[in-house]
């Protein structure tokens, strides 16, 4: 039985689970930027004018919080440059091949043997090997979790609850692939050493449950625990309070009370590189909205977001808004030209209708912000103060707490852009703290040369 | 290129909830309705027209005085049509229409309005200009139209509240039964007279999830316990319980008055507490006050008090016990303690 948490709230779900994975043509193009994790960006492995196969490692760093990136498509590499990065927005380095439409296979990284698949090393090496992150949106390095957490974890728990509404690709993976899938799981428990994992489903994908039961899960070490349908179930911190009870502590890392969580899609990923020897280059891709058909499509990273709408026939309607994510905490695309990267679980295509946004947003007092945080803060209180710019108050009322989930923001009856705001005002405090820190040793030094 | 920079970019999340404020304000209305109903049953058209010309009212001051600011318009949130039905609902049925208008361009424009329109008032409008027309039209203000179930019995046009009796002591007249006051036959206010639509009203609310139950149910909860407890001489304790929870103002203070956001706690501890001062300050005027009715005033009071109770009582962080956060007010008290000793 699940435990209870505090707040959240219910959107429309819009899931289209029904719809199999399909495949679309591979683009003639990629555009893979080198940073695709959160970490350390990578360091291009090729040349312009080399010739790299489908998974060929093309870009890699030493530093310990960091993924290697792959080939998506075999081809030629014809441009290392900046390009713009569809989430951050900025010029990244990004590599450019061109597909020689052959998908030529790479053999760098062969299918672990039996022996190797008991050995908790050898699957976190490969996990690395792999490029696989946390397929949920964050990009965080799986190895570097899965190692941080040795000695600390006690629980592992595995998040299938998809909780944004729109998005179906877990839900897919599940359906398509249950027993890779729990042999997936199964790879992440032994490499993080612990008894059992614990795999958190809301009740929305009974099918999938139902399934995954019938396969005996035990025999991975796999328990299903259904949840309960309430966004944002799918989050860290509620995934972890949701299966144990442990509440993470502010600013801290579900490590810090024992847990570690990983998504099913990477959970799949790593099935994939350790028994297939296929690194990660491709994920299902929920398309959806108001203003294209909706679709659940496996897509190569890299491919271009105008490349994947055309191949699902354009545009339906006139577009207001293209998402990249779920429609809570996604990002909202300027450049169709840019390639898909590894956390982008969604493509929404939104149309004025979904837009409700108002000209002159205005709060009412009515505390529905306070009532549905996850986090139990007082989004009113933290959106005044941090549009005053009071630093004292926006640490009293714990901005920096805040995950973005966008409960407040859904649920205002005002239409104030609060989630966007707190996103500033964390920016501000960080800045200010950068400012604060470089002033003080600007001081001290003077001091010194005073002396 | 052109093209793209056509794209609405902007930041999460990009869905939205059906309800906006004209919805919740739509709602508040259609809670209303059932006490509207009871009112032009009792009252006949003299609930009609002030109802109308309250509300006409209200959102023409609104309206002008947005225009006349050069600010944006605010009548389409339905927030001034609330606020007009709401005034005249606390006032009585044969009141003149002129003191009903001179109510609502107080409530809008003193109230609402100069301290930057909804959202912004530290006072509830509708209660606020209801005290001053109080004030200033006291007769006027207290003289009770004899509701249509009583004309049989009653002779002339006026006669006195149950309330009335209960504030003198005095027995209550054979034709106020317990079930004709909560079913509305009584003289008052002209939306205040049925305690079961109101309820009803309340109900809707509940489900709409438009207010949360802890405002309504402290405050008649802790009328019903106070009355309870101490009685009054000529009553029984229970009887004497159930005349103040259906009596005067109290139902729609609760539902409707005291559970306006702009002037109530937004945090859910400090909504419980306004709702038990609510009620202890209008069993306090009940009893000791010069007026029979004191939900009024009771809110207005607690109306002040909002920003205090919502600084003394925030919510407890996710991943903080109780424990944890007592031991650091504790230690910021000994922090500060210390800090004052090393000064002296």
């Amino acid at each position: 039985m699940p435990f209870k948490y505090y707040g959240g709230v219910h959107p429309d779900e819009m899931k289209q689970p029904d719809l199999a994975t399909s495949f679309i043509a591979q683009p003639p193009q990629v555009v893979i930027p080198l940073q695709m994790h959160i970490g350390a960006p990578c360091q291009p492995l090729v040349k312009v004018g080399d010739h790299v196969t489908m998974g060929q490692k093309i870009g890699d760093n030493d530093a310990p919080l960091c993924a290697p990136i792959h080939a998506s498509v075999s081809g030629t590499v014809v441009a290392i440059e900046p390009r713009r990065h569809c989430v951050v927005g900025d010029l990244v380095p990004s590599i450019v091949i061109e597909n020689d439409g052959l998908d030529t296979p790479c053999t760098d990284l062969a299918p672990l043997t039996p022996e190797q698949l008991k050995d908790p090393d050898a699957i976190l090496d490969r996990i690395r090997e792999g490029g696989v992150v946390g397929m949920g949106g964050a990009m965080f390095p799986t190895a570097f979790k899965i190692q941080g957490g040795r000695g600390k974890v006690d629980t592992l728990i595995i998040n299938g609850a998809e909780c944004e509404p729109y998005l179906n690709g877990d839900h897919r993976t599940m359906l398509e692939h249950p027993e890779e899938l729990l042999k997936g799981i199964e790879l992440v428990r032994i490499a993080q050493g612990v008894d059992t994992a614990y795999y958190g489903i809301e009740e929305n994908k009974q099918d999938a449950i139902d399934l995954l039961n019938s396969l005996n899960p035990a025999q991975y070490g796999v328990v299903i625990v259904p949840e309960k349908v309430k966004y944002p179930q799918g989050a860290e911190k509620m995934q972890v309070k949701a299966n144990t009870n442990r509440e993470v502590k502010p600013g801290g890392l579900p490590s810090g009370v024992g847990c570690n969580v990983v998504s099913t899609f990477t959970c799949w990923s790593v099935y994939r590189a350790c028994y297939e020897g296929r690194p990660l280059i491709e994920r299902v891709l929920s398309v959806g909205g108001t203003a294209i058909k909706p679709a659940n499509v496996m897509v190569r990273f890299g491919t271009p977001l105008q490349f994947i709408i055309d191949q699902l026939g354009g545009f339906t309607r006139p577009i207001d808004r293209v998402v990249l994510g779920g429609p809570m905490m996604g990002f909202a695309s300027f450049d169709q030209s840019c390639g898909l990267i590894k956390g982008i679980s969604g493509l929404l295509c939104f149309t004025e209708d979904e837009n409700r946004d108002v000209e002159n947003p205005t709060c009412i007092r009515c505390g529905k912000c306070i009532e549905v945080c996850p986090m139990k803060l007082q989004p009113i209180h933290m959106y005044m103060y941090t549009l005053k710019k009071d630093f004292d108050n926006m640490a009293k009322f714990h901005v920096t707490d805040c995950f973005e989930c966008g409960s407040c923001t859904y649920n205002c009856p005002g239409r104030l852009p609060l989630t966007p705001t707190f996103k500033m005002g964390k920016a501000m405090i960080k800045a200010r703290e950068f400012e604060l820190k470089a002033k003080a040793e600007a001081e001290a030094a003077k001091k010194e040369a005073e002396k | 290129m052109e093209e793209k920079m056509l794209y609405h970019v902007s930041g999460a999340p990009f869905i939205r909830a059906k309800t906006d404020t004209q919805r919740i304000m739509l709602d508040v209305l259609i809670a209303l309705l059932p006490a509207f109903c009871v009112a032009v049953w009792q009252f006949g058209a003299a609930a009609i027209i002030r109802v109308a010309v309250s509300v006409i009212a209200c959102v023409f001051f609104e309206f002008a005085y947005r225009k006349l600011m050069k600010k944006n318009s605010t009548i389409h949130d339905l927030s001034a049509c609330v606020t007009g039905v709401l005034l005249v609902f606390c006032m009585p049925a044969g009141v003149p229409l002129f003191v009903v208008i001179i109510g609502d361009f107080l409530a809008i424009v003193l109230v609402k309005q100069l301290y930057g329109g909804i959202g912004k008032n530290f006072l509830n409008p509708a209660l606020a200009g209801r005290a001053f027309m109080l004030a200033g039209y006291a007769g006027l203000m207290t003289t009770w139209a004899v509701p249509s179930a009583l004309k049989t019995v009653v002779d002339g046009t006026t006669m006195a509240t149950p309330l009335t009796y209960l504030k003198a002591g005095e027995a209550l007249p054979e034709y106020f039964n317990l079930m004709d006051m909560f079913i509305g036959k009584v003289p008052g206010c002209i939306g205040e007279i049925s305690t079961a639509a109101l309820l009803l009203g309340f109900l809707y609310l509940l489900v709409r999830k438009v207010i949360s139950w802890r405002i309504p149910v402290t405050f008649v909860g802790t009328v019903a316990v106070l009355t309870l407890i101490f009685g009054k001489s000529g009553y029984g304790n229970v009887e004497w319980m159930l005349f103040n929870l259906c009596s005067g103002g109290l139902m729609l203070g609760a539902v409707f008055m005291a559970t306006d956001y702009c002037t109530s706690p937004v945090t859910p501890k400090g909504q419980l507490i306004f709702g038990v001062g609510c009620g202890l300050l209008t069993v306090l005027i009940r009893y000791f006050g010069g007026y029979p009715e004191g939900v009024s005033y009771a809110i207005l009071i607690m109306n002040l008090l909002v920003w205090a109770i919502d600084k003394a009582t925030p919510q407890r962080q996710f991943g903080i016990s109780a424990q944890e956060l007592k031991a650091a007010k504790q230690a910021a008290k000994a922090e500060k303690k210390a800090a004052k000793e090393a000064q002296a």
